[in-house]
């Protein structure tokens, strides 16, 4: 009967009709709360309708379910990071992710891509959270130095007044010294302002990626960098694929297996640093 | 797979920066491109000539060979495209290269490298020839290029 039920889902899914599919697989669960693929179909489901609270209820209801050291979780885990991202928890989906990719590896699972990807965005919104946030201060950090300089002038201008009311000055002086005063502060808030534009800018215009640290087989960022016996780097999923079907190094066709493949931590650790800092290499 | 980033990021490496003697003459979609290329030393063979090379990818490239042929257009067309003349040049196009076959494909290569290699073929040949056997294989063959198991006896030319 709730099978029937996820089927009709499924139909349902495959249609587009995505709220129709939820409701089924919410009734199939109602009548059967401990058979996985209820929830994961229903997770998937909700990763289209963007519910990412409900998709992270389901992942981790399936993860359980499943148990979580197993490999067949590993795509409720995949599902699971999805939802941390979008609720804007990537540093939780981080630790999702990079757990799953690990655990696929050992499982050689289909997920190893997807899981590859998803540690990446989470590295991703990392960074363009503390990017923004730094962005946020400096801006407020900007708008005190302003109000400061507003404020020194304000006392500076009300002293020339008391000494024009005492009879110390006359009035044509002190409307012009008034005037310097104002031109100072408004040449030295034009002077912060330049000074943060610079320092801002200074620190996003070098947007390449350096050569060695991109994969010469899928161009992208490495993150999870392997070596061969010949000494080039890849990043494990591309160069995984071509092993398990060349038998050969790539670079000198000298035979090899995957297991010849040797994890390469420092190149590892100079693509994380990369990336901590410059978020954005991701999309690159 | 991740056939389309990479041929994505190819496309922008290239358009940034094209060698000599080579341009993209097509490349809408990511399943196939083509590629003109020109003999850039005085090799009377290739004189003056423009040649017109089809690449088709499969999802599974670059782990798998791009399939690469050369197309002929006619000479009345604006661009006229003729087959070059060379000892592992098929005159229906298609090319006897050890780096396009399955055995001798590298993930590291790139539509550039394989351009530039073809490129360096046709500029190093002197013989004014197509392979043996040329008018039986261009009658008689159906299989496609990267499946048939070429000889690469004659690595001088």
């Amino acid at each position: 009967m709730s099978f029937e039920l996820k089927e009709k889902g499924n139909q349902l899914f495959k249609e587009g009709d995505y709220s129709g599919a939820e409701d089924l697989y919410s009734q199939a669960i109602h009548k059967n709360p401990s058979e996985p693929t209820f929830f994961t179909n229903r997770a998937l489901t909700r990763i289209r309708l963007e519910k990412w609270a409900g998709v992270e209820q389901d992942a981790r209801a399936a993860i359980q379910l499943y148990g979580p050291k197993s490999s067949t979780s590993l795509k409720s885990c995949w599902y699971l990071a999805q939802a941390l991202l979008g609720l804007h928890r990537p540093q939780e989906a981080y630790e999702v992710a990079i757990d799953a990719y690990r655990a696929s590896l050992t499982a050689k699972s289909v997920q190893t891509e997807n899981l590859s990807k998803s540690v990446l965005r989470a590295k991703q919104q990392i960074w363009s959270q503390k990017e923004s946030s730094r962005l946020r201060e400096m801006d407020q950090t900007l708008a005190s130095v302003e109000q400061l300089i507003e404020a020194d002038l304000n006392r500076a201008v009300a002293e020339l007044q008391g000494q024009l009311d005492r009879g110390d000055i006359g009035h044509i002086g002190c409307v012009e010294d008034q005037k310097a005063l104002r031109d100072d502060a408004e040449k030295t808030i034009q002077n912060v302002r330049e000074a943060f534009r610079i320092s801002s800018k200074g620190e996003i215009k070098q947007r390449d990626v350096p050569d060695y640290l991109v994969d010469g087989i899928t161009f992208e960022i490495m993150h999870d960098p392997v070596m061969t016996p010949s000494g080039s780097s890849f990043d494990r999923i591309g160069i995984q694929k071509y092993v398990e079907q060349a038998g050969v190094d790539p670079i000198t066709r000298t035979p090899m297996t995957v297991q010849d493949l040797r994890p390469n931590y420092a190149l590892k650790a100079a693509c994380e640093e990369f990336l901590t800092q410059n978020g954005w290499a991701v999309d690159w | 797979m991740f056939a389309g980033k990479r041929l994505s990021k190819e496309l922008l490496k290239l358009k940034e920066h094209l060698p000599p003697g080579i341009s993209i003459a097509k490349s809408e979609n990511l399943e196939e491109w083509q590629m003109d290329i020109r003999v850039l030393d005085e090799n009377p063979l290739y004189q003056n000539q423009i040649y017109r090379l089809k690449f088709t990818f499969s999802s599974r490239y670059p782990i798998e060979p791009p399939e690469v042929q050369f197309i002929e257009l006619p000479t009345t067309s604006e661009t006229p495209r003729p087959i070059p003349i060379h000892p592992h040049i098929y005159s229906n196009g298609i090319i006897c290269l050890d780096l396009l076959s399955s055995a001798g494909w590298s993930p590291v290569q790139t539509v550039e490298s394989v351009c530039m290699s073809i490129q360096s073929m046709l500029t190093a040949n002197t013989r004014d020839e197509r392979p043996p056997g040329d008018s039986d294989f261009v009658s008689y063959n159906r299989r496609r290029p990267r499946d048939i198991n070429f000889f690469y006896d004659d690595d001088n030319v």
